[in-house]
């Protein structure tokens, strides 16, 4: 298959990503992206262990939402004060995108919403085609995700959700917010259907005007101390009211974001990745094995993964 | 006296001849001096109107010494940095006398200003000026990317001006609504009319929403407002869509705005015939198209354009030489002067079969025009990407007709054998170029202009905007003050830019299909297959438009078809720096990088992109489309761009053959 990295070049890529070097950092994002990487992880992620490079530190934030809530002109605002305002932290983001169902290509428009400074190394941004995987992820994202912590304090994961499925993108994330526009009532709907109990934090987006942000606030805030019983601990997730246009609660946001810590336990984060492969991979019939195993203690998530192939796989021979 | 159908008679009965409508050529280049020498020839030739170009930088509000504007002084129009230039420009030209069209938008108050404070400079009366601003903000917003503002700013600073104009220049034209760029970017006859007049109406409802006139004046802003018009090659077709235009515009006038007199209902409209379909194959027979085109807008009388703008053969080549334009001034002259067109009353009144189709035109384009209204009108329906996505689609359509000989187009999908043309034959390559030098005399102009200046009052005058336009003040007013106090072009846009933000608007590319299934798209796609056997990841391309050049079609029919294709694709829109595109594709790690300008500066822009490349130490393959020269050819490959599509290439698929060899041929297995 394709030409892998040598030992020598593969650490220069780490030591020049990780001195923000955009080129170096998209060529290791784009063999995390293919489908037959194990090989490579396993030595890229052990390569950034022994260089000290593990984004335990780093925080993950999932943005989702239906199309049209204004999800990429949101991420640009923010991204524009946190560079004017937290000068000595880095950022990136990754935008997906659906792919088409027909040639299996795809559009990556979010770039048009954003408009990046040149030359900056403190912000990265890359899309990625959705590859037709339901929850809006790409089945590569979390892999790159991981990659980028090492290198970023914060990463944005902007995905389109339509129903249920938008809230895939939280079992990655440390903070995952639900982006909606006011007075979707048809949202309201859908909360009740059980996907309020799944983002840490809502934002009303497009509160251009006052009176109407207002009201939606309220309706938003109604509904959600009516669900308040089937919250965990029954607080009531903060809720956001920002408008691209007029500036309007961006760095109230940004501030909340910043605030924010990584997930003490990233292990439970990589049990939940590590079922989905398996779900993936070999059904049901795969995840009823893997839960005879138990927990998964800390160990990296390659080692797993090859764990549970060989394990699997001495079943069904 | 028994008087005769086929005889026109005038107001006293007399048998008469109607007045030819107005000759113009669209000119102006390189700088100020020489498009005054371009003008004042023109005029000598029996031009009765002026058409200005200005360069790219000049419509979105940049100064020439801006490093964006670089690449593009005086390349497709005169670049207009001060009121200097203005002086330089209308030299030996009296205005008072003219009836001057400026295609301009974004900046076009900034123009009137400057033409405004010249007469005044001049000592002229400044209420007999004629003439039109273009500023049809909306169609840039779809078509021709030279917009600046968001919406809604661009709608005030159009009420603004009519409301300047209404009183001090009555007989000037404050906007102009332009659907000629509609149908270059594909509309069809019934998205014209429908787009075209649904802006009318949104112009109309925001001067009412002003409530700062009578009825009385309110109708004479109404009377005030002209249309530009395209006229394609189905010419029948095309005089039905003029008829059906007048009658929906009286009924809009008559029946939504209670506009009594008669005068000011009129469809009042000027044209200038269809580029899009002129083509670079055997380009002579271009000559032919445009003037069947132009027979659709001047055979019937009750359909007559009152100013005429024909291109030049030559144009889908390149610019068009002074000799160029003098022939199609010439069309004009021998169809107005030798021929019996202009003795005739009407011609087609009563034909069963006009009034039929004219009859179904309306009906559909009322249709659309409901459905815009349902949306909340021509601006919401630019906001929320409605309109755009119509036209790339249309656009899309019409493009996949082409590649499957259901359009016939002589020349390119039929009858290619041919002759080479003895009118390409100059040293010159039959075309023309500006001279890379000629910008430094209007960088010199500026410069001298910014020394000599009082930098007090431009100081002052600015701040006078600024507060204006936060305070909602009619713009004109500061406008002119700053025109005298010698403020650039890049100083006023600025000021406003602070105040308003720009805008990005939709793409319209987003849930595009391309309706192509054949052969080729099989054959792309399994190479595209291979590609992705081979390599674990699908081909990826940036498609960028970098520059002023806003004419987007070509990159979003590459995007469209190159995601048709199943390739994984970013397109980010137009007005991107070339570090903006290449640091897409580098964050990307794109296969390829697809680049697409009309604008006549890919040499530059090519070595621009390269030197960026080359900061990332990347080593990514660089394609080019657009209106690219023959003679060019050789200086971009010597930069290192891989492949020059042209218009010659409008088979979408063959392109995506081309390009997708290309991202192989890099990929070492593949080889």
């Amino acid at each position: 298959m394709t030409v892998r990295f040598a030992e020598k070049e593969l650490k220069e890529l780490i030591q020049e990503a990780s001195q923000g070097e955009k080129y170096p950092l998209a060529k290791l994002i784009s063999e995390l992206e293919k489908p037959d990487s194990f090989e490579f992880r396993k030595v890229l992620f052990k390569e950034l262990e022994n260089s000290g490079f593990n984004g335990d530190r780093s925080v993950t934030i999932g943005f989702t939402g239906t199309p049209g809530a204004g999800k990429s002109s949101l991420l640009g605002e923010i991204s524009t004060n946190f560079l004017q305002t937290v000068p000595d932290k880095k950022m990136a983001v990754v935008a997906i995108d659906p792919s088409s169902h027909i040639s299996g290509g795809s559009l990556l428009g979010d770039r048009t919403r954003l408009s990046l400074p040149v030359r900056e190394k403190r912000i990265f941004f890359r899309s990625q085609p959705s590859q037709l995987e339901l929850g809006g992820l790409n089945p590569y994202t979390y892999h790159v995700i991981r990659l980028l912590r090492c290198f970023f304090d914060f990463i944005f994961v902007e995905t389109v959700g339509i129903g249920q499925n938008e809230i895939e993108v939280s079992k990655l994330a440390d903070l995952s917010f639900l982006v909606m526009v006011p007075l979707g009532g048809d949202q309201i709907q859908f909360m009740k259907s059980g996907i309020m109990e799944v983002p840490d934090a809502f934002i009303l987006n497009k509160c251009d005007e006052e009176s109407l942000a207002r009201a939606s606030f309220h309706t938003l805030s109604t509904t959600l101390e009516f669900l308040r019983d089937i919250v965990p601990g029954g607080s009531i997730p903060p809720i956001f009211l920002t408008s691209v246009k007029t500036k309007k609660g961006i760095q109230e946001l940004l501030d909340f974001v910043l605030k924010s810590k990584p997930h003490p336990k990233r292990s439970s984060e990589t049990k939940v990745q590590i079922e989905k492969w398996i779900k993936t991979e070999y059904g049901n019939f795969g995840l009823s094995f893997s839960e005879k195993l138990g927990n998964i203690p800390q160990k990296n998530y390659e080692d797993w993964e090859s764990f549970f192939q060989s394990e699997i796989r001495k079943r069904l021979l | 006296m028994e008087k005769k159908d086929h005889i026109l008679y005038d107001k006293t009965g007399n048998p008469s001849k109607e007045p030819a409508w107005i000759f113009r050529t669209y000119a102006g280049h390189t700088n100020a001096k020489e498009s005054n020498e371009l003008f004042r020839k023109n005029l000598a030739k029996g031009q009765t109107g002026l058409s200005i170009a200005f360069d790219l930088p000049t419509q979105c509000g940049y100064s020439s010494d801006h490093p964006i504007a670089k690449p593009e002084i005086g390349k497709v129009g005169v670049p207009i940095n001060t009121l200097e230039d203005f002086r330089i420009l209308f030299d030996q030209i009296p205005i008072e006398e003219m009836n001057t069209s400026m295609t301009i938008n974004g900046t076009s108050m900034w123009l009137l200003s400057l033409y405004v404070a010249l007469a005044e400079e001049r000592g002229e009366d400044v209420s007999k000026l004629q003439g039109t601003t273009q500023n049809d903000i909306i169609k840039e917003y779809l078509a021709r990317g030279t917009y600046i503002f968001p919406p809604e700013h661009s709608i005030r600073i159009i009420v603004d001006m009519y409301e300047y104009c209404l009183k001090r220049i009555p007989k000037w034209n404050p906007s102009n609504i332009c659907s000629y760029h509609l149908q270059e970017a594909g509309a069809t006859p019934v998205q014209e009319l429908a787009f075209a007049l649904a802006t009318g109406m949104a112009i109309l409802d925001a001067v009412k929403e002003r409530n700062c006139f009578t009825h009385e004046e309110f109708e004479q802003c109404v009377g005030r407002i002209s249309f530009f018009v395209n006229a394609g090659i189905r010419f029948i077709e095309e005089m039905c869509k003029m008829r059906a235009f007048s009658d929906m515009w009286e009924e809009i006038t008559k029946g939504i705005y209670q506009v009594k007199n008669e005068k000011y209902r009129r469809f009042r409209y000027g044209v200038q015939v269809n580029s899009l379909g002129l083509t670079e194959e055997q380009p002579e027979n271009n000559a032919w198209r445009i003037l069947i085109e132009a027979l659709g807008v001047t055979l019937s009388r009750d359909a007559r354009c009152r100013a005429l703008q024909l291109p030049a053969w030559n144009e889908a080549l390149s610019l068009p030489r002074p000799w160029d334009q003098q022939w199609s001034l010439r069309l004009q002259q021998v169809l107005a002067y030798e021929t019996d067109l202009l003795e005739y009353p009407d011609l087609f009144e009563g034909s069963r079969v006009v009034e039929s189709k004219v009859k179904d035109l309306i009906e559909n384009a009322n249709k659309e025009i409901q459905k815009i209204k349902e949306m909340g009108g021509a601006i919401k329906a630019i906001e929320n990407g409605y309109m755009k996505a119509q036209l790339v689609k249309s656009q899309a359509e019409r493009l996949a007709k082409i590649n499957n000989d259901e359009l016939i187009i002589v020349g390119k999908n039929k009858w290619k054998e041919g002759i080479p043309s003895p009118l390409t034959n100059d040293p010159d390559g039959g075309i023309f170029k500006v001279d890379p030098k000629s910008a430094e005399q209007t960088l010199k102009v500026l410069s001298d202009v910014k020394t000599r200046r009082d930098a007090k009052k431009v100081a002052e005058t600015l701040a006078r905007l600024e507060d204006d336009a936060r305070n909602g003040k009619n713009l004109m007013f500061a406008s002119v003050e700053c025109a005298k106090a010698l403020v650039t072009t890049g100083e006023w846009a600025d000021t406003l830019r602070k105040v308003f933000g720009e805008y990005r608007p939709s793409t319209g590319v987003e849930g595009q299909k391309l309706n192509l299934e054949s052969d080729k798209v099989a054959n792309v796609r399994s190479k595209v297959e291979k590609f992705q056997k081979a390599t674990g990841a699908r081909p990826k391309i940036v498609v960028g438009k970098p520059g002023l050049d806003g004419h987007s079609n070509g990159a979003e029919m590459i995007a469209v078809s190159a995601k048709h294709a199943g390739f994984d694709v970013i397109y980010s829109g137009i007005r991107l720096t070339p570090e903006e595109i290449v640091q897409s594709a580098v964050e990307e790690n794109a296969n390829v990088i697809g680049v697409s300008i009309l604008s006549g500066s890919h040499v530059e822009l090519a070595e621009q992109i390269f030197s960026e490349l080359k900061h990332y130490k990347a080593d990514i393959p660089v394609v080019f489309g657009g209106i690219i020269p023959q003679p060019d050819f050789e200086k971009l490959h010597s930069i290192g761009v891989k492949a020059i599509f042209t218009p010659k290439d409008y088979d979408l698929m063959d392109v995506m053959d081309r390009i997708i060899d290309i991202v192989s041929e890099k990929t070492p297995v593949l080889r």
